[in-house]
């Protein structure tokens, strides 16, 4: 935080968008007339992310979203799009970059290790829109059911659609993979009481 | 589950579910977790037991319809959610709600953001055994509540909030009210911290347990009152200011280990602030317009939609139809109770949104739990999970 380059006036402020625009071929994002918003290609998206977080200090990662298209009136183009959202403590500012993803391809490189809270959003993006994310240690659904079919936030998965869904996630994956985490082998794998293992 | 360490020790490790369904969960969580004996060694937590699909759901209506459901969020501080998804959808349309608008808004958002912090603090010192607390930060509670009712006509659920304004003015004597209930807060407050301030049982069951340092707070996403127990300054009404919350004298509160000590006192001490901020807003309230005369999301006056086509027209269409916001993708976020609540909202030029991501303060905090936990006993996990103050309306949406 203390060591952050100070970016608080307007010439320092262009310096990222800059080196976006130069480094990463980023253009401004048209659909966003207010804040600074720009795409970039799939192959950069992981550099241009991490150049934002350790050389201009764009050190929170506020959110990670997928928006559909399908069914947008004014667009034209792939089906998907990833956008992460960011903010930098040290100078209030704020910057979106968003990545176009075919509804073909459905995938995108993970982010997970850039930041912590990546994880989960991942996740959460994943389960809700169906786009992967490629090399994403763990990805589970965070909001809907373990045995949930299809990915509701996709405009074609009906809105009253129900499925019937009982069973509950063991999550000894998730326990025994922690354990790895911290250097302990599991010799004996316990099931708890009333879940499937 | 018997489990080696790479030193050649071994451990019979007993696996046990925290949750869903647990009083101290306060929602539906589940915390899974491998003890030896009462220490945590491993855990994983699960969220979306309260999942609703609000993110579907707002796609359905029109921009007005998603108010109600942004009650559902975080349902302790209702108030505040329906300003923070007001204030992103005026951002799209440019619109600057009227001076005794953005007071009132103020004034409703910082009772909120007590009520929500007495509701922590209450439960949190609930969970670790101090009942009498609970009484003292509930009735204070309660009085805001009879002042919702009021106002609104709700005491949980309120949509009081409006799309360029509110849903009605305040009601004659709501100063005085509010300036009464203040004080019984302060009261409220201060006898709690007559209770724990030097309690041994409260300091050594909070004190330097699961302690965030400012670094991983940053790291894991942290807002609000967490992020600033972990001793970073950082409050979205001082770094980018609304509703002339930089014109108010107050101080953002911080923490330095960011341990549930901390938590819970940066907590206690901002609602101090806010009752402060509340009295200023109070003092500068004047008689004027709460509704934005912009066409575009305000209904015309009565008087005009009897006697002008436009204004009758600009009615019907407002009603029928509601409002529009311009085509594009938009973001904006205001300091809730628990950290930023965002909206991300995608208007295709059509009445109803075609996307509304929530971004929600607590999902990032019960991210980082199962990694504060490790290493902690289990009594140290409740107390813990109170003073993060997940909220599953909002966590699961």
């Amino acid at each position: 935080m203390s060591d952050a380059p100070e970016t608080t006036d307007v010439e320092d402020k262009r310096a990222d968008q800059d080196a976006l625009e130069s480094r990463f071929q980023a253009t401004p994002d048209i659909h966003d007339s207010w804040d600074a918003s720009f795409i970039v290609t799939a192959d950069v998206l992981r550099d241009a992310l991490i150049a934002l977080r350790d050389e201009f200090a764009y050190n929170v990662l506020i959110d990670i979203t997928t928006i559909d298209y399908l069914s947008h009136a004014q667009h034209d183009g792939e089906r998907f799009a990833v956008s992460y959202n960011l903010k930098s403590l040290s100078s209030g500012d704020r910057i979106r970059l968003k990545v176009w993803v075919s509804e073909e391809e459905a995938e995108i490189v993970s982010v997970h290790d850039v930041w912590k809270n990546a994880n989960w959003l991942e996740r959460e993006a994943w389960d809700q829109y169906g786009v992967s994310f490629i090399g994403h240690p763990n990805q589970k659904r965070l909001l809907n059911h373990i045995d949930f079919k299809g990915h509701p936030l996709r405009k074609d998965f009906p809105v009253r659609k129900r499925q019937e869904l009982s069973v509950n996630d063991a999550m000894l994956d998730e326990l025994e993979a922690r354990l790895q985490g911290k250097g302990y082998a599991v010799l004996e794998q316990g099931s708890p009481a009333g879940v499937k293992a | 589950m018997k489990v080696q360490h790479s030193n050649g020790d071994t451990l019979d490790l007993m696996t046990v579910n925290m949750g869903p369904s647990h009083p101290a969960t306060h929602g539906a969580l589940r915390i899974f977790a491998a003890l030896d004996g009462e220490d945590v060694t491993a855990a994983a937590c699960e969220m979306g037991y309260l999942h609703r699909g609000f993110e579907k759901m707002v796609e359905q209506g029109t921009f007005n319809m998603v108010l109600p459901y942004t009650d559902r969020l975080n349902y302790c501080s209702s108030m505040m959610n329906n300003v923070g998804f007001c204030k992103a959808a005026e951002k799209m349309f440019g619109v600057t709600v009227p001076e005794r608008c953005q007071l009132l808004r103020v004034i409703v958002s910082e009772l909120s953001r007590i009520i929500d912090h007495l509701v922590c603090l209450a439960a949190n010192l609930v969970d670790l055994g101090a009942l009498t607390n609970y009484w003292y930060l509930f009735n204070p509670r309660e009085e805001v509540y009879k002042i919702w009712e009021k106002l609104c006509g709700a005491r949980l659920t309120n949509t009081f909030s409006r799309i360029g304004g509110l849903y009605r003015d305040a009601y004659p004597g709501f100063e005085g009210e509010v300036l009464n209930v203040l004080k019984s807060i302060e009261t409220g407050v201060a006898d709690v911290r007559a209770l724990i301030d030097t309690n041994r049982i409260f300091i050594d069951r909070t004190r330097d347990v699961c302690p965030v340092s400012g670094e991983d707070a940053t790291a894991w996403g942290w807002t609000g009152p967490c992020l600033r127990a972990s001793g970073v300054d950082y409050d979205l009404r001082k770094a980018e200011p609304y509703y002339g919350y930089d014109t108010f004298e107050w101080d953002t509160v911080i923490g330095t280990t960011g341990d549930t000590y901390d938590r819970i006192m940066v907590r206690a001490y901002e609602i101090v602030e806010s009752v402060s901020i509340v009295r200023q807003a109070v003092d500068r309230l004047r008689p004027g317009p709460v509704d934005s005369d912009d066409t575009r999301v305000s209904l015309p006056p009565k008087q005009l939609v009897y006697h002008d086509m436009e204004a009758l027209i600009n009615q019907f269409k407002l009603v029928y139809e509601g409002v529009r916001p311009p085509v594009g993708e938009c973001y904006d976020g205001c300091e809730a109770a628990n950290g930023e609540l965002g909206f991300f909202i995608v208007s295709d030029g059509g009445t109803n949104p075609y996307k509304i991501k929530v971004r929600p303060p607590c999902l990032t905090q019960f991210a980082a739990f199962a990694d504060m936990i490790e290493g902690y006993q289990v009594a140290d996990v409740f107390a813990t999970l109170g003073s993060i103050n997940i909220i599953a309306g909002e966590l699961d949406r």
